[in-house]
C-alpha cells in the first residue's frame, strides 16, 4: 500500500507564512470592493499594495521554510496534477459562456467582427508558447537526468523569455484592438475575446512569476537533481497553460471570426 | 493484542503561538468547526427572524431589506459554513489522517492556508453586517438582479465565494493526495472507513465543481463592475448562462454537504448496533455513483427557467436515478440494524433521526425531479421544506451525532447523555413540526422568498404552527450547545476507545496525542477491518 516513508520529526507544527498569504488575500478583496463599491479610491489602493507585500512575504517565507525544513516526498506532482484538474473547469466556465453566445447569436456574430483580429497572430503566438513549452521539458530532463544546476536555468531563461515575448505581442494586440473599438463591453464577442484571452495571460503571467522562482531555487542551490519537485510541478502547469493556449487560440480567433 | 501506545501530551495543550500559526490537522480542524458552530448560531438567528416575520400575514418584525438579507445570510451560512465547513473543515481535517493512520495531511502548510482563507471569508460575513454592505440578492445571486444596487454589494457575495473557494480547492488537493498516499500499509481501497469514501468523493466533487461556481461569480463581477456582457441579452449575452454555471456546482454541492454525513451514519450506526455495515461494497459503489450522476442533473433546479424539453426530460430521468444509489444506502442503514445488539445512545438515536429525515426529504425529492409536478411546486415552500428535511435536519442530526460520537476524542471528555438524548428529542419534534407544515402550506401554494403572505385563515394557522416548531428546534439547538459547553467543563472522563469500535481513530488514547500514531505508522493485523467487530468482542472476553 502506497505509504511515503517518512521519519517524523518532533518538532512544534506551526508556520506564520499561510497567515500573510491568508491575510493578503482577504485584503485584496477589500481592497477592491473599497475602490469599486465603496468609492474609496485611494484606499482601496493603498490596501491593495499592502496585501500584495503581505501576499509576497508569505510566498517567500514559505519557501525559505519548505527547503530548509521539509523532506521531498514526492507528493506535489499529484497535487499540482489535481489543481490542473481544476483550473480546467475555469476555463470551461469562460468556454461555455463564449461558445453560447456564437451559438445563439450566430446571425449578428458577423457584425460583431473587427478587422484587427488575425489569425496569423494567433499562429505566431501559438509557436512561441509551443517552443516553450518545449524549453521547459529540456529543462526538466537536464535536472533530473544531467543534474546540471547551471544548464537547467538557461533553459527555464529561454521558456522565461518566451513567454514575456508572448506577453508583450499579446497586450500589444490587445491595446490596437481596443483602440479600433473593440471593448470589453462592446457586444458578447468583445466580452467573450477579452475573458478567454485575458483569463489565459493571466495564467502566463502565474507561469512566468513561477519560472523566476524556480531560477531563485536552482541559482541558490535550494533545488537540485534530487530535489526537483518543484521544477516538475511548474513544468506540468506550463504545459497545461500552454495546450490550453490552442483551445483559447481556435475559440477566440478561429472560431470567433469564422462566417456562420 | 494492541500495541502499546507511547503516552504523549494531548494535541490540545499547545501554546497560543501554537494554536495561531498551527499547521497541525487536529487543531485546525478544532478552529474550522469552532468558527463554522458559532456561524451556525448566528444563521439560525436570521433562520428565527425570517420564520417571526412570517409567524402572522403582513410586516410586523422587519423591514423588507432586513428581510432579504436575513434570507441571504441563513442561506449563504447555512449552506457553505455550516453544512461544509464545520464537517470537512472540522470533522474531515480531524479524522481523515487518523482513520488512515497517517501523522498528518500531505501538505500541512497548505492546510493552514486553506485555514486562513477561510477565516477571510469568514471576515467578508461580518463585513455585511455593517449596514450599508448587507447582500440581499439570496444565496444564489442570480444576476440581473444581484448586480443592481438594491441587492446589496456585489462584489462581497462574489469574494466571499472566491475565497471560501479557494479554501475549498486547496483542501480537495490536500484531502485526495493525503487518501492516495499516505494510508498505513494495510488500509485498502475495500478496507477504509465509510467516512474517508464519503469524504474523499466530497472533495473529488469539490475540486471539479467550485471552478464552475467561481466561474459564474467571476462572470457577474465583471459584469456589474467593468461593463463586460456575460448576463446581457442586448449585447448578446445571456442571463440563463448564470444559472447554467452556478448550478453545475451548486447541485452537486448538496452531496458534499450530505455524503460525509452518510458517512456518520455508515460510522456510528454499526458501532451501536454491533454489527459490520451490511453490504459495504455496495455502499462503496453508491457514493461513487452518487458523484457521476451529481453532474448531471442541475437542470432540476432551472425546469421552470424555459429551458428544452428534451433538456428537461433527460435530467428529470437522471434525477430520478439518483434515488437508487440513494435507496441502497438506506436499505444497507435498516439492514445493519436487523438482528443486531441496538444500543439507543444519544448518537445513535441522532443517527437514526438523521435517516428517518433524509428519507422524509428524499421521498419528497422525488415529485419535485418529476417536471410535470415541479413546473406547480417550483418555488413554493414546499421545495423549502423537502430540502430543510435534507440539507437542513440530515445534515444538522447528522453533525451533532458525530459531535457527540467523537467528543472523547477530541476533549477526552463525555458529551453528557443525558442533555444528548434530550436535545435529540427536542430538535427532532420540532423540526418536523416546523418542515412538515412548511411542505402542506407550501402545496397550498404559498411561494417562497416572499416575506408577506395574503391573510388567508388556513395559511395563517400553519405559519403559526410552522413558528412554534421553529422555536422549539431553537430550543433544542441551545441544549445541544449548552450539554457541549458542559461536557467541555465537567463531562465525565473518557477512557480509551469508549465505544468498542475497530475503527482505527480509536487506537489513540484519548484525547488524541499531539503526534497521532508517532513515528510509524500503526501495525494493522491481516483480519483487520474498520467494521469487523467479532475480534473486538473476543480480546475484550
Amino acid at each position: 500500500m502506497a505509504h511515503a516513508d517518512v521519519k517524523h520529526h518532533h518538532h512544534e507544527e506551526v508556520s506564520k507564512w499561510p497567515f500573510f498569504i491568508g491575510v493578503g488575500g482577504l485584503l485584496t478583496t477589500i481592497a477592491f470592493t473599497a475602490f469599486f463599491a465603496w468609492g474609496w479610491k485611494f484606499i482601496g489602493l493603498i490596501l491593495f499594495g499592502v496585501s500584495l507585500i503581505s501576499i509576497l512575504f508569505g510566498i517567500t517565507g514559505w519557501a525559505n521554510e519548505h527547503f530548509e525544513k521539509d523532506r521531498e516526498y514526492g507528493l506535489g506532482a499529484l497535487g499540482t496534477f489535481l489543481f490542473i484538474l481544476t483550473e480546467v473547469v475555469i476555463f470551461g466556465t469562460m468556454f461555455a459562456a463564449f461558445w453560447t453566445a456564437r451559438v445563439t447569436h450566430a446571425y449578428e456574430w458577423a457584425n460583431w467582427v473587427p478587422e484587427g483580429v488575425s489569425i496569423s497572430m494567433a499562429a505566431l503566438l501559438t509557436l512561441i508558447l509551443w517552443t516553450s513549452s518545449y524549453t521547459i521539458w529540456k529543462a526538466e530532463e537536464v535536472l533530473e537526468n544531467e543534474g546540471d544546476t547551471g544548464k537547467t536555468i538557461k533553459w527555464v531563461f529561454f521558456t522565461f523569455s518566451l513567454g514575456v515575448l508572448f506577453v508583450i505581442l499579446h497586450v500589444s494586440e490587445w491595446i490596437h484592438l481596443w483602440k479600433e473599438g473593440f471593448t470589453l463591453s462592446v457586444n458578447m464577442y468583445g466580452t467573450g475575446f477579452y475573458a478567454l484571452t485575458g483569463l489565459h495571460t493571466s495564467h502566463v503571467l502565474v507561469g512566468l512569476i513561477a519560472h523566476l522562482y524556480c531560477i531563485w531555487l536552482l541559482a541558490t542551490g535550494k533545488m537540485n537533481q534530487y530535489r526537483p519537485t518543484v521544477l516538475r510541478g511548474v513544468s506540468a502547469y506550463w504545459h497545461f497553460v500552454d495546450f490550453m493556449w490552442l483551445l483559447v487560440a481556435l475559440t477566440a480567433y478561429v472560431l470567433g471570426t469564422m462566417a456562420i | 493484542m494492541r500495541e502499546a501506545i507511547h503516552v504523549e501530551k494531548p494535541y490540545f495543550l499547545a501554546s497560543l503561538r501554537e494554536w495561531l500559526f498551527t499547521t497541525d490537522h487536529k487543531k485546525i480542524g478544532i478552529l474550522y468547526f469552532t468558527v463554522s458552530y458559532v456561524f451556525f448560531l448566528v444563521a439560525g438567528l436570521f433562520g428565527m427572524g425570517v420564520r417571526l416575520e412570517q409567524a402572522q400575514p403582513g410586516m410586523q418584525v422587519v423591514s423588507y431589506d432586513t428581510y432579504n438579507y436575513f434570507l441571504t445570510g441563513h442561506g449563504v451560512v447555512m449552506l457553505l459554513w455550516w453544512a461544509i465547513a464545520a464537517h470537512i473543515g472540522g470533522f474531515g481535517n480531524f479524522l481523515l489522517p487518523l482513520m488512515i493512520g497517517a501523522r498528518d495531511l500531505a501538505f500541512p502548510r497548505l492546510n493552514a492556508l486553506s485555514w486562513w482563507m477561510f477565516f477571510g471569508a469568514s471576515v467578508l460575513v461580518l463585513l455585511t453586517l455593517i449596514p450599508g454592505n448587507q447582500i440581499k440578492m439570496m444565496w444564489t445571486g442570480y444576476p440581473p438582479f444581484s448586480s443592481n444596487p438594491d441587492a446589496g454589494v456585489t462584489a462581497l457575495y462574489v469574494f466571499v465565494i472566491h475565497l471560501l473557494g479557494a479554501s475549498s480547492i486547496a483542501t480537495a488537493v490536500n484531502f485526495i493526495v493525503t487518501y492516495l498516499k499516505m494510508r498505513a500499509p494495510g488500509v485498502t481501497f475495500w478496507k477504509t472507513n465509510m467516512y474517508v469514501h464519503t469524504l474523499i468523493a466530497a472533495n473529488v466533487i469539490q475540486l471539479i465543481g467550485v471552478p464552475s461556481l467561481a466561474g459564474a461569480v467571476t462572470m457577474l463581477l465583471l459584469d456589474t463592475y467593468f461593463g463586460t456582457n456575460f448576463f446581457n441579452p442586448a449585447k448578446g449575452g445571456d442571463p440563463l448562462l448564470y444559472q447554467n454555471v452556478f448550478w453545475f456546482y451548486s447541485h452537486p454541492v448538496v452531496y458534499v454537504q450530505v455524503l460525509p454525513i452518510f458517512g456518520f451514519f455508515s460510522e456510528i450506526v454499526p458501532v451501536f448496533a454491533r454489527r459490520p455495515l451490511f453490504g459495504y461494497h455496495t455502499m462503496v459503489f453508491a457514493v461513487w455513483g452518487i458523484v457521476a450522476l451529481s453532474f448531471i442533473v442541475w437542470i432540476h433546479h432551472m425546469f421552470v427557467s424555459g429551458v428544452p424539453n428534451w433538456i428537461r426530460v433527460l435530467m428529470s430521468y437522471t434525477t430520478l436515478l439518483i434515488a437508487v444509489p440513494t435507496g441502497i444506502k438506506i436499505f444497507n442503514w435498516m439492514l445493519t440494524l436487523y438482528k443486531g445488539a441496538i444500543q439507543l445512545r444519544s448518537q445513535m438515536l441522532y443517527m437514526l433521526g438523521g435517516i428517518f429525515m433524509f428519507l422524509i426529504g428524499g421521498l419528497t425529492g422525488i415529485p419535485n425531479a418529476m417536471v410535470a409536478i415541479d413546473l406547480g411546486i417550483s418555488d413554493s415552500l414546499f421545495v423549502v421544506g423537502h430540502f430543510h428535511y435534507v440539507l437542513g435536519m440530515a445534515v444538522t442530526l447528522g453533525i451533532l451525532g458525530a459531535i457527540i460520537h467523537w467528543f472523547p476524542l477530541a476533549t477526552g471528555k463525555f458529551y453528557p447523555e443525558n442533555l444528548g438524548k434530550i436535545s435529540f428529542w427536542v430538535i427532532f419534534a420540532g423540526a418536523n413540526i416546523f418542515y412538515f407544515f412548511q411542505m402542506v402550506v407550501g402545496m397550498l401554494g404559498n411561494p417562497r422568498r416572499y416575506p408577506d403572505y395574503p391573510p388567508i385563515p388556513e395559511w395563517a394557522a400553519l405559519h403559526m404552527i410552522q413558528t412554534i416548531g421553529a422555536l422549539i428546534l431553537g430550543v433544542g439547538i441551545i441544549i445541544f450547545t449548552w450539554g457541549m459547553i458542559k461536557g467541555l467543563i465537567s463531562g465525565e472522563k473518557a477512557p480509551q476507545n469508549p465505544w468498542k469500535s475497530p475503527s482505527l481513530e480509536w487506537r489513540l488514547p484519548v484525547p488524541a496525542p499531539a503526534h497521532n500514531f508517532g513515528d510509524e505508522p500503526p501495525k494493522i493485523e491481516k483480519d483487520w477491518h474498520p467494521y469487523r467487530f467479532d475480534k473486538l468482542e473476543e480480546g475484550n472476553k
